[in-house]
């Protein structure tokens, strides 16, 4: 692919890219059209098994038309770089839309709900800018890959990567189930919702919730500014982590050093607090504030359900405490299959899901107004027949991508 | 090292590049020159890689989620491609603007510090999270480098002294880069099954690095066609837009208010 010094081709000149454009163009207008005549309904993809079958019957059609007509002069448009090329414009034009505008409700008789700007990539234009893209790429396969010639493998895997995994990853998401389950401490269920549908779901094992739990990073502590409803930055431009001996300096404002912490403590008759077992209680600390020449000693606390949060005023700003931001959270579960059989224990934290009965249970949320005391658990269960196809094409295009940039390398070497 | 000491770090790097890029002049006539210049531009970059890796140490978590850590990554790398460029094919202009690009990216860091911050999100705790951003850091840094080198090319062009050099590194620069943006594109999917259980969702950072990856898609098929150079250098210039705004311009836009890619810095 070197790129000649000399006057190469003027870019409307090439090969048909003009008449490809218009027709990328016309077609869609003719998505949008059908948009306006239909009410924005969009496409709604073939569900088991006629999407297979679907899939079938288009890559066999890619087939015989790519073999038997590849002289005819439209089949080799239709299978041409400028086409091609006019058709990732078109794709990239359409994702600029869903990239802009908020893929949601909108006013039903809004220019935008109309033509579905708000749903573009379930949407007519998408849907034949997508099958065109498909039907191109899948003609060069075909070319490219009958006879085939080591020297052309590149080409197949990134190419043929990145058909699999297209029209896989768009047919299967027909078959794609994505499931909440909200578990509670101490109970089992196989209740799971759908959030698109709203409709309820029964799964075919349950999950029995024993312990729910959050790791959080080290409380820190600010200098709040009531009035602008900002945090004053320290001299240290930290916000500083609440531990024994952590002095923070305001400047021109004041100090605070950290005398004492007790990271789980409930106060006790007279208001002091007591160290109390992990998770049984709310971080406390006492601290030394100096400000404006008076040197003070008190206890601060970021609260929690039953403790009222302890802030202090220095100046005309507070001290204030607040909690750790979530470092972990996690579920440990036990499940299995109703009626007996299969049963396993595990435990469910975020980016380290488990498999179990062809579904893949995450650590999704929790109640976030409970924090670390919430008994809620919020499970993701998504189930995704058609994901080994889609990784199948993306392992392809990694393995077309390391040839690719083997190749350019190399060329560069030369250049 | 922390953020205070950022600001002196940064203009440390910056006087390095700086001086090292004047000390070029007279090194064209004395080898003394040359050395001496090329060991204060390269120091420039060692200073900041030393910030980045005693600010991971004390960050206890790899700087990469902020919009300011990533500019930071960026600053460090850009100049690392203008000097390499200059080693392999000897075209020298091309590091003057990778040290101005990456001094311009110190500075918006200095104006709008970030605020030291342990804490990292368990969706952010995963062996994806380096390579990802990694991977998509250093393809962003080589194609700023072809765009500018774009840039560079259409402006000799109009001064009537094309250089097919120039053209064909802008070219390599332009592939390398979307070798890598393919891997992070597929490393991000392979990471968000695992994270948030699809592979592919639609959120407005997606859908822009997909826009990106399609401009050079769009690129390479151009070239696939024999299309003008010349045309080719315009396109570069442009396509590094959409990654800008696929980089931090998505957090302005309407349909960011759904990502869950959306910068805290």
């Amino acid at each position: 692919m070197a790129v000649k010094s000399n006057a190469g081709k003027p870019l409307f000149g090439t090969g048909g890219f003009r008449g490809a454009s218009v027709f990328t163009l016309i077609v869609i207008l003719a998505g949008f059209g059908i948009e306006l005549l239909t009410s924005a309904r969009g496409i709604v993809m073939p569900g088991w098994p006629f999407n297979l079958l679907f899939l079938l019957f288009f890559g066999a059609l890619i087939f015989v038309a790519g073999l038997m007509f590849r002289e005819n002069d439209l089949v080799s448009w239709l299978g041409g770089i400028p086409l091609g090329l006019s058709l990732i414009i078109g794709l990239a034009l359409l994702s600029f839309v869903g990239g802009v505008l908020p893929q949601e409700k909108y006013p039903p008789d809004s220019l935008v709900a109309l033509l579905r700007l708000n749903g573009i990539f379930s949407s007519w234009p998408f849907a034949f800018i997508t099958i065109l893209f498909l039907f191109n790429l899948g003609l060069s396969l075909v070319w490219k890959t009958i006879p085939f010639r080591v020297a052309n493998l590149q080409f197949m895997l990134f190419h043929g990567g990145f058909w699999i995994a297209l029209s896989c990853g768009l047919l299967g998401s027909s078959q794609l189930q994505r499931l909440v389950v909200p578990l509670y401490e101490g109970q089992a269920s196989n209740v799971a919702y759908d959030r698109n549908t709203e409709q309820t779901l029964t799964l075919p094992f349950s999950i029995y919730l024993r312990d729910f739990r959050i790791d959080q990073y080290i409380p820190q502590f600010a200098l709040y500014d009531p009035q602008h409803d900002q945090l004053i930055e320290t001299r240290s431009k930290q916000v500083p982590e609440i531990s024994k001996g952590v002095r923070a300096e305001w400047p021109g404002i004041g100090s605070v050093t950290v005398l004492e912490y007790l990271s789980n403590a409930l106060p006790d008759a007279q208001g002091h607090p007591v160290p109390v077992e992990v998770n049984k209680g709310v971080p406390f600390a006492r601290v030394r504030i100096e400000a404006e020449g008076k040197v003070s000693e008190t206890w601060i606390t970021s609260g929690g359900p039953h403790v009222k949060p302890q802030y202090v005023p220095m100046g005309d700003y507070f001290i204030v405490m607040a909690e750790g931001d979530p470092k972990a959270f996690m579920s440990d579960v036990m499940m299995k299959v109703d009626g007996g059989g299969d049963r396993i224990t595990a435990t469910l934290e975020v980016n380290k899901p488990v498999d179990f009965q062809g579904w893949k249970l995450y650590q999704m949320g929790y109640d976030e107004k409970a924090g670390r005391w919430s008994t809620l658990s919020l499970v993701e269960a998504v189930r995704d027949p058609w994901l080994p196809a889609v990784y199948t094409g993306f392992f392809m295009i990694m393995a077309g991508n390391v040839l690719f940039f083997w190749k350019g390398v190399k060329k560069m070497e030369e250049a | 090292m922390t953020l205070v000491e950022f600001p002196s770090m940064a203009f440390a790097a910056i006087a390095c590049w700086s001086a090292g890029s004047l000390l070029q002049f007279p090194a064209k006539s004395s080898k003394v020159f040359s050395t001496t210049s090329w060991l204060l531009m390269i120091s420039g970059t060692i200073v900041l890689t030393w910030f980045l890796v005693s600010y991971w140490m004390v960050l206890e978590r790899p700087p990469l989620r902020t919009l300011g850590e990533t500019r930071l990554w960026y600053a460090t790398l850009i100049p690392v491609v203008g000097f390499l460029v200059e080693s392999r094919y000897k075209i020298r202009w091309l590091k003057y603007y990778c040290m101005g690009l990456a001094a311009l990216f110190l500075g918006i860091n200095i104006m709008h510090p970030d605020v030291f911050q342990k804490a990292l999100m368990p969706a952010l705790q995963s062996p994806w999270f380096v390579p990802h951003v990694v991977v998509y850091l250093v393809g962003y840094v080589l194609l700023a480098a072809s765009s500018v080198s774009g840039w560079h090319n259409v402006i000799l062009n109009f001064l009537g002294k094309r250089s097919s050099k120039g053209e064909s590194m802008s070219h390599y620069l332009a592939l390398l880069g979307f070798v890598l943006l393919t891997f992070g594109l597929v490393f991000g999917a392979l990471w968000a099954k695992e994270a948030w259980g699809h592979y592919w969702t639609w959120d407005p950072k997606e859908t822009w690095a997909l826009i990106s990856w399609l401009a050079y898609l769009g690129y390479l098929h151009l070239v696939t066609m024999k299309t003008d150079s010349r045309i080719l250098q315009w396109y570069l210039g442009f396509s590094f837009i959409v990654l800008l705004v696929c980089w931090f311009g998505v957090n302005y836009l309407p349909s960011a208010q759904n990502s869950v890619h959306t910068y805290s810095g």
